[in-house]
């Protein structure tokens, strides 16, 4: 501290009264140090009441009980410490559990399936032969611009019996595909995230792409190297931070996923009221008034994808080193 | 001691403020408003809110605002029920706000209560009001003693039914479920389906249970008492088992989803047993018009009863409301007066009246689009006498639902109806202790 402010403000050699250049230079320091947190001030006020303290008030309203006395709980209610009572019983529920594990299936199959297409679409943009990259760029990255639940309401006319044009043709060749069924549903809704996600993602995979200096390429090309072979060799090693980054943003948003099964909800019988585990938790709270079984929902699902999104990073790290 | 640094008196300030959160942030609605001290009516001016999801209910509003202005209603459009008007309201009560007045359904004023959330209407004089509404609509927000609503509307249930689509089959409209799936047979040979059985939304399966003569729940002096398995229920559930086994009712869609709409319009479907503001949702099917006729619903051989009640709603005031009384009299005035009922249907195509004295004038005339049938005076008013008066609702009932469609999904993979009643009411009853409340199975 006090270096620093010498160093800002240099006392001339030839006074020699000690005592009052350090008071003022404590002063000063005092000051430079306090002037950081003063500008934060603004954001941490913020950042402690809406995002801190919530997880607080959830993690504490997880291990509260309520117990009632009456048919209705008009004769008396009590909270009192739950313990882990409320985990036990989120982690009971069979459909609470099989939520999370419909996501890892839905993770485990449409996060790779994006970030492969994804990354195949920023690789042609970026590509010397590619045409009109500027717009192709802008038509893929539309999706993301469309809300979820825009998104899904246009392709929910799609899948509809009926309705969509897709089932008549279908029948062209002779196929009776159901896309709301107990068995595909899971998967028209994968094709709804995909269809959002990828433009953004490839757009994250582009810059990227575009950082990587252009002596590189001149040296792949002096070498003779083919478009593949710079693919492979060139950009897919120096792009990996971006794909990493990428993959554990999509194996969050697998876990978060809500707006979209909300939404189809409403022509599809097989999506519950628990389809997803966002699903869960915001049902348990709101429709079934349980705020502290929610709460302990709540923070298993953010466990879940803290434990899935280290994981990846630990085998990614240990394949680079 | 030295002075206090702006960060200490910051940081100080932080923490109390943090604290104060916190404390404040007990589990919701554990606070009773029925032990507090009634409100006393208002002398001066005041305004109600009205949350509901009617659409255009202001002008209705407008009309009492006129004759009443000492009282003032505002009504907020909220979405409806389960799609987000209960989060929102079940939010804004643990924030300790809301409005007045809330449009609440019949089988959800149990869970509102479970959270304190409604104002017990008995302590501002509800009972001058209870002669002017339906029996059994009175009883199922009556509770432990209390009045937790006022009727709005309700949905007696009958058969609509497209004539020139049961005519292939030489069929006219089925009295009994028996000839029902006599015709629903017949007709599946067309590759039509006689009506569609919702898997995914147990309220017109505890409807039929209710007709047959069902009742689920009972409070006793112990606590709750649950029969979800007696003959009644069991009869209904055997039956679905058999249609669907059959393949004579359609599952892949429920009533009055865009598939649904599709299929009606093409004649694929020929039926629907629905309620009476089912008419409405009919007449927006893509060329029905003169195509639809309503017919008694079918009954349950000789048990059971007439007809059934599917969905309805209440105006409840809730808990944090300043002025209860002022926001009873106009729901009583809404709702059972002829101004009010007119007025309702008129711009918000409500429901069934409430009240059997007055059905609303529009609905004394025949229908043009129901090929001149006077269907409301014909079918539905005697339809809404013909109700079982033992059936109550139930704390939960939105989970209970949950659990029963949950159980009916798995109809795909071969579990049985009557199997996955049994086992929801053995989840059902789980839900009730785990929210800390007595109940028992029905013994014999």
């Amino acid at each position: 501290m006090s270096a620093t402010s010498q160093h800002t403000h240099p006392t001339p050699r030839v006074v020699p009264a000690a005592p009052r250049p350090t008071r003022t230079g404590r002063r000063r320091s005092g000051a430079v140090a306090r002037a950081p947190w003063l500008l934060l001030t603004p954001f941490l006020a913020l950042f402690a009441l809406t995002f801190i303290l919530p997880i607080i008030v959830a993690v504490i309203s997880s291990f509260t009980k309520v117990t009632r006395r009456g048919l209705f709980g008009e004769a008396g209610i009590t909270s009192s410490f739950a313990g882990f009572s409320n985990y036990a019983q989120a982690l009971a529920d069979g459909n609470f559990i099989a939520s999370i594990g419909r996501m890892l299936l839905f993770g485990v199959v449409q996060v790779p399936v994006m970030i492969v297409l994804c990354t195949i679409l920023a690789l042609l943009l970026e590509s010397a032969s590619a045409r009109w990259p500027g717009f192709f760029r802008a038509a893929f990255f539309l999706p993301y611009g469309v809300p979820g639940v825009i998104a899904t309401i246009l392709w929910s006319f799609l899948y509809v019996p009926g309705l969509s044009p897709l089932y008549s043709f279908a029948s062209v060749f002779g196929l009776s595909p159901d896309f709301l069924g107990p068995n595909t549903v899971l998967w028209s809704i994968a094709n709804i995230v995909t269809w959002s996600y990828t433009g953004y993602n490839m757009l994250i995979i582009i810059a990227q792409l575009k950082a990587i200096p252009g002596e590189v390429y001149e040296a792949a090309k002096v070498d003779g190297a083919s478009p593949v072979r710079v693919a492979f060799s060139i950009q897919l090693p120096l792009i990996r931070p971006a794909l990493v980054l990428t993959t554990i943003f999509s194996i969050i948003g697998t876990l978060q996923l809500f707006a979209e099964p909300q939404v189809l909800q409403s022509v599809s019988p097989a999506i519950d009221s628990q389809y997803t585990p966002n699903l869960s938790a915001y049902t348990t709270a709101f429709a079934y008034n349980d705020y502290n079984v929610a709460a302990a929902q709540a923070v298993l699902i953010a466990l879940v994808a803290f434990i899935l999104s280290f994981a990846f990073l630990a085998v990614t790290n240990r394949k680079s080193s | 001691m030295t002075p206090l640094t702006r960060r200490q008196i910051m940081r100080a300030g932080l923490g109390a403020a943090a604290l104060g959160l916190l404390s404040g942030c007990a589990t919701p609605g554990t606070r009773t408003v029925n032990a507090a001290p009634v409100i006393p009516p208002a002398g001066g001016n005041v305004t109600i809110e009205y949350w509901s999801w009617l659409k255009d209910l202001q002008p209705v509003a407008d009309i009492w605002n006129a004759a009443n202005p000492n009282v003032q209603v505002k009504t907020v459009w909220i979405p409806s029920g389960n799609s987000g008007g209960y989060p929102k309201l079940y939010s804004a009560l643990a924030a300790g706000g809301g409005p007045d007045l809330a449009q609440v359904e019949f089988g959800v004023i149990p869970s509102f209560m479970m959270v304190n959330g409604l104002v017990d209407l008995s302590r501002y004089g509800a009972a001058e009001f209870a002669g002017r509404y339906d029996k059994t609509l009175w009883n199922q927000v009556s509770y432990a003693g209390g009045v937790y609503g006022i009727p709005q509307d309700s949905g007696p249930m009958a058969l609509f039914y497209q004539p020139a689509v049961l005519g292939k089959v030489g069929a006219a409209a089925p009295a009994t479920w028996d000839e029902w799936a006599g015709v629903a047979t017949e007709l599946r040979k067309t590759k039509t389906y006689m009506d569609c059985f919702p898997l995914a939304d147990a309220s017109f399966f505890t409807a039929l249970t209710s007709q047959a003569g069902a009742r689920w729940f009972r409070a006793e002096e112990d606590g709750w008492v649950v029969n979800m398995t007696d003959d009644a229920t069991m009869k209904v559930a055997r039956f679905f088992d058999n249609a669907i086994d059959k393949d004579i009712v359609q599952t892949g869609f429920g009533a009055y989803s865009p598939g649904w709409f599709a299929a009606a319009g093409s004649g694929e479907i020929a039926s629907l047993t629905s309620a009476s503001w089912g008419d409405a949702l009919i007449e927006g099917v893509q060329g029905a018009a003169g195509k639809w006729k309503v017919a008694k619903m079918p009954v349950w051989g000789s048990s059971g009863y007439g007809s059934s009640y599917l969905g309805g709603s209440t105006a409840a005031v809730l808990a944090n409301s300043k002025h209860p009384r002022e926001a009873l009299e106009f729901a009583a005035w809404l709702t059972s007066s002829h101004a009010g009922v007119d007025a309702e249907i008129k711009n918000c195509g409500i429901g069934w009246s409430p009240s059997p004295g007055f059905i609303g004038t529009t609905r004394q005339k025949p229908s043009a689009f129901f090929s001149g049938q006077n269907y409301n005076e014909e079918i539905f008013a005697p339809a809404a006498t013909e109700q079982n008066p033992q059936w109550s609702w139930w704390p939960s009932q939105q989970q209970s639902f949950n659990i029963l469609s949950d159980g009916f999904r798995k109809k795909a993979s071969g579990t049985t109806l009557v199997d996955s009643i049994a086992m929801a009411e053995q989840q059902i009853m789980t839900v009730f202790r785990n929210s800390g409340l007595n109940i028992r199975k029905e013994s014999a």
